[in-house]
């Protein structure tokens, strides 16, 4: 379906940046733009005027930009869960806080500048029936770190118990959410477990380099 | 225990880093960037200096090549800690004098090994 919409298009997708090469952009008549798709633990950034997109049960989407340097993008993360007897929140809190800097880091590199983030939240439904609220996690999480970083959200919409799919565009800043009905719940409930634990069972850590 | 700068922009990165290695013992200064880095290490004598590499003002590497050409500092270790993982970033970091070179996220246990290690 995608390939055949993707015939259809007026223009042809922009030169995705270095490092986003592997997601996949499909044209989008909804959006009447070029739509790149990320799933959890991904994220992308463009200066290009497309739309990104993702649908969210208890992760959480943080929607970036810089409107004056015009460079933009969005992430999809959860934090992982704790091991249990270890009450050490900051071991799961580094996932999270990796994902923002990730996402914050490329955009600076582009020109952006800190203090002129719009930052747009978007998640941490309670999706997951398990006896802690993944979501309600995730979305203390994301408060703290933007406190903790001097950063207040421009828009929100955060909690509840319907999943989302949001569609941001990052040229204008604009985000369109629609909550999804429950009986596609399941789908998404199950894809938020498989990638909880491929945490649990991959921890993310970066490697270690002594020099000589 | 040693007397560790912690060099991030990032506020929530600076803490967790803060968080981590004083509770290991150590006691932890933190500056936003390479700038305010240098400053403070031309006023006190740290024993190790953990940095990003992009920060605004004076980046990462800048930050390691300063502190080199400084004679207090040519000894001390100094560690990249950052979200870049690049083969040719980290030659960068080599040459310009890093002892080494962390990949984020970092693994808590992990950092506090292996700044028992560098600080010897």
């Amino acid at each position: 379906m995608a390939q055949i919409l993707s015939r259809l298009a007026p223009t042809q997708p922009a030169q995705p940046l270095p490092g986003f090469e592997g997601l996949q952009r499909f044209w989008e008549p909804e959006n009447g733009r070029w739509t790149v798709k990320i799933l959890p633990g991904e994220y992308y950034v463009t200066r290009s005027d497309e739309a990104i997109t993702t649908v969210l049960g208890s992760c959480i989407s943080a929607c970036i930009r810089d409107p004056v340097s015009r460079v933009g993008g969005m992430n999809h993360f959860m934090l992982p869960e704790e091991s249990p007897g270890h009450g050490d929140s900051w071991l799961s809190t580094r996932y999270g806080v990796n994902a923002m800097e990730s996402l914050i880091n490329d955009l600076l590199k582009l020109g952006a500048v800190r203090k002129r983030l719009e930052i747009k939240l978007f998640g941490g439904g309670r999706i997951l029936s398990s006896l802690t609220d993944v979501g309600a996690r995730n979305i203390e999480f994301v408060q703290n770190f933007l406190r903790i970083e001097g950063f207040t959200a421009a828009a929100q919409d955060l909690g509840s118990t319907s999943p989302r799919k949001v569609v941001y565009f990052p040229a204008t800043g604009r985000v369109r959410v629609r909550k999804l009905r429950p009986i596609e719940n399941r789908a998404i409930g199950d894809r938020e477990r498989h990638y909880l634990e491929s945490l649990r069972s991959r921890p993310q850590d970066g490697e270690i380099e002594l020099f000589d | 225990m040693a007397r560790i700068l912690a060099v991030d922009d990032s506020a929530a990165m600076r803490q967790m880093v803060g968080i981590t290695l004083s509770g290991a013992g150590h006691e932890v200064e933190q500056a936003a960037d390479g700038c305010e880095a240098l400053a403070l290490a031309e006023r006190k004598k740290f024993d190790l200096v953990i940095t990003d590499v992009n920060m605004p003002n004076m980046d990462g590497i800048t930050l390691v090549r300063e502190l080199r050409a400084r004679p207090a500092y040519r000894y001390v270790p100094l560690l990249v800690l950052t979200t870049e993982s690049t083969a040719q970033r980290k030659a960068e970091g080599k040459a310009a004098g890093a002892t080494g070179w962390i990949v984020k996220p970092f693994n808590p246990e992990r950092l506090i090994a292996v700044v028992a290690r560098v600080i010897g």
